[in-house]
């Protein structure tokens, strides 16, 4: 076994882009490999993360196009599927292989567009977001995204007293942190009041609870520890890798408020990385809606179960608090392309490891987690950077 | 093992399910080995992997476990908000439609099935 590097990054701006996926793709692929100093050529496979391209865009068998756009078309490629952890099981996937020695120099990347530059309009993209509910016992009650986290958020309000303006805090935050960040696709400070005062989407979330729909690709290049040290790419380690799943559908979870694969995904991550949660200096969570931090902050055990609430009002996971959280502006500010989302965490976690986050830079980061969930926590992978020492 | 005998050991059906509750029936499973029950029928325990289920009558009383009001509705749901809940029936808990104003812990009762839908949801009220 050989020690897998991250030695490129690249993403789009999130927002709105009215480009093919290909072309959308092939921005972040190569920025990845320019920042790495490779060529496509040197490219021995690509780990695809796209969720969702068949319904919104009639476009499937995706990996050996976007291959083939960017020049590698010829090495295995491999598309995943997993709601919104989508691109960190590529990520996951790809490390495999490199540790193995499968493979030397590999691509991983996501991309997806939910805008209404797809043609399709705010009812018909939240049916398909939908589509990650169950079939046959979920999808018929008219359940949505927004209202599966309404579910488990208006549980853990009932079981702790959270309440709607710890959950406003929560975006306040994060928005404050997209403004440091100019690839975020909201990029102005919000008030607790501007979150109180928006219409509900899927009570207890109003407008600003939400993550917009977005548009953006994401791509890293990794490799192995030697050829790492032969690239002009300045590597980051990934310590440590967890991936866990959770019953379907979200009435026979054990706990609502646990989110257990997240749980079971971090004491993995946490055991291969032989660190812990007091250990981290920069966490980004998958903050799809406020109380979705919330969830995911416990269940990462930076603080007790029943305080997540309190965390964003104390300022705890503020950029200049304990432990930040979100210093991209999360999904909430920086904004949700799916499938590019879980790899859109890492290359902000390399920038924050190498030192080239700028004005939302977190000071001395060593070690750095992402927490990419999908579904209704369903899956969770939980990916622990390190930086070069 | 006659057709007949083995029909009789398949486990619920999506359809056995649909059936009974537009027919006013919430059907789920019990499982043999640990206890768990499910109203979402499935072809192994959800909770120990047992392949040993037997079909069980649900009860018609429940609590509201959470709840939440859908304000943005998926295409083909239109009309507004609805509330959608997960309502604990003691062992088992289901995802239902929800009529009224009840909150968690409050006592709530099936009546049916979601009408003007294809496919059924259970309704609570």
């Amino acid at each position: 076994m050989t020690d897998a590097r991250v030695v490129g990054i690249g993403m789009t701006e999130f927002g709105v882009h009215d480009r093919p996926l290909p072309e959308l793709f092939a921005d972040a692929a190569f920025e990845a490999f320019d920042d790495a100093g490779v060529e496509g050529v040197d490219i021995d496979a690509f780990y695809l993360g796209n969720a969702m391209g068949g319904q919104t865009e009639r476009d499937t068998h995706l990996a050996p196009t976007l291959a083939t756009h960017v020049g590698i078309a010829g090495v295995p490629c491999q598309r995943y599927e997993d709601a919104c952890a989508t691109s960190s099981n590529a990520f996951k996937h790809a490390v495999r292989a490199v540790e193995a020695g499968d493979h030397d120099v590999v691509l991983v990347g996501g991309v997806e567009r939910c805008t209404p530059t797809t043609g399709l309009d705010t009812p018909e993209m939240t049916s398909i977001f939908a589509s990650a509910a169950h079939r046959q016992y979920e999808q018929p009650t008219g359940l949505t995204f927004p209202g599966v986290f309404g579910l488990l958020t208006t549980r853990h309000m009932h079981e702790y007293g959270t309440t709607e303006e710890e959950l406003a805090a929560v975006a306040v935050k994060n928005h404050r942190h997209g403004t440091l960040n100019p690839r975020a696709q909201f990029g102005k400070e919000i008030t607790v009041e501007d979150v109180l005062e928006g219409p509900v989407v899927a009570s207890p979330f109003r407008l600003m609870d939400c993550c917009p729909f977005s548009d953006g690709a994401a791509a890293v290049v990794v490799t192995n520890d030697e050829i790492a040290g032969t690239l002009d790419g300045d590597p980051v380690g990934v310590a440590g890798i967890g991936h866990a799943t959770d019953v379907i559908p979200l009435a026979d979870k054990a706990d609502l408020t646990a989110t257990q694969s997240a749980r079971d995904a971090a004491s993995q991550a946490y055991e291969a990385a032989g660190t812990g949660p007091d250990d981290l200096d920069v966490v980004e969570v998958h903050d799809c809606f406020t109380g979705a931090e919330v969830l995911a902050i416990e269940a990462l055990d930076l603080v007790e179960d029943g305080e997540g609430g309190r965390a964003a009002v104390e300022g705890l996971t503020a950029l200049e608090g304990r432990i930040p959280v979100n210093p991209s502006g999360g999904l909430k500010a920086k904004g949700h392309p799916i499938g590019a989302t879980g790899v859109a965490q890492l290359v902000e976690l390399t920038e924050q490891l190498r030192g080239d986050a700028g004005d939302r830079q977190v000071e001395g980061a060593e070690r750095a987690l992402a927490h990419n969930l999908g579904g209704d926590a369903a899956t969770t992978v939980v990916t622990i950077l390190e930086g070069a020492t | 093992m006659s057709a007949d005998e083995s029909r009789a050991s398949a486990p619920l059906s999506y359809d056995e399910w649909a059936s009974a509750l537009e027919d006013g029936e919430l059907l789920g499973q019990r499982c043999t080995a640990c206890g768990h029950e499910t109203a979402a029928p499935k072809a192994a325990c959800g909770r120990c992997g047992s392949r040993g289920l037997e079909t069980v009558s649900l009860p018609t009383k429940g609590v509201v476990y959470s709840e939440t009001t859908i304000a943005v509705a998926p295409a083909g749901f239109d009309g507004g908000s609805y509330r959608v809940a997960v309502i604990d029936l003691g062992e088992a808990r289901v995802l239902a439609r929800l009529e009224g104003d009840a909150g968690i812990g409050d006592s709530v009762e099936f009546v049916g099935s979601l009408e003007g839908r294809e496919e059924p949801a259970p309704l609570f009220a």
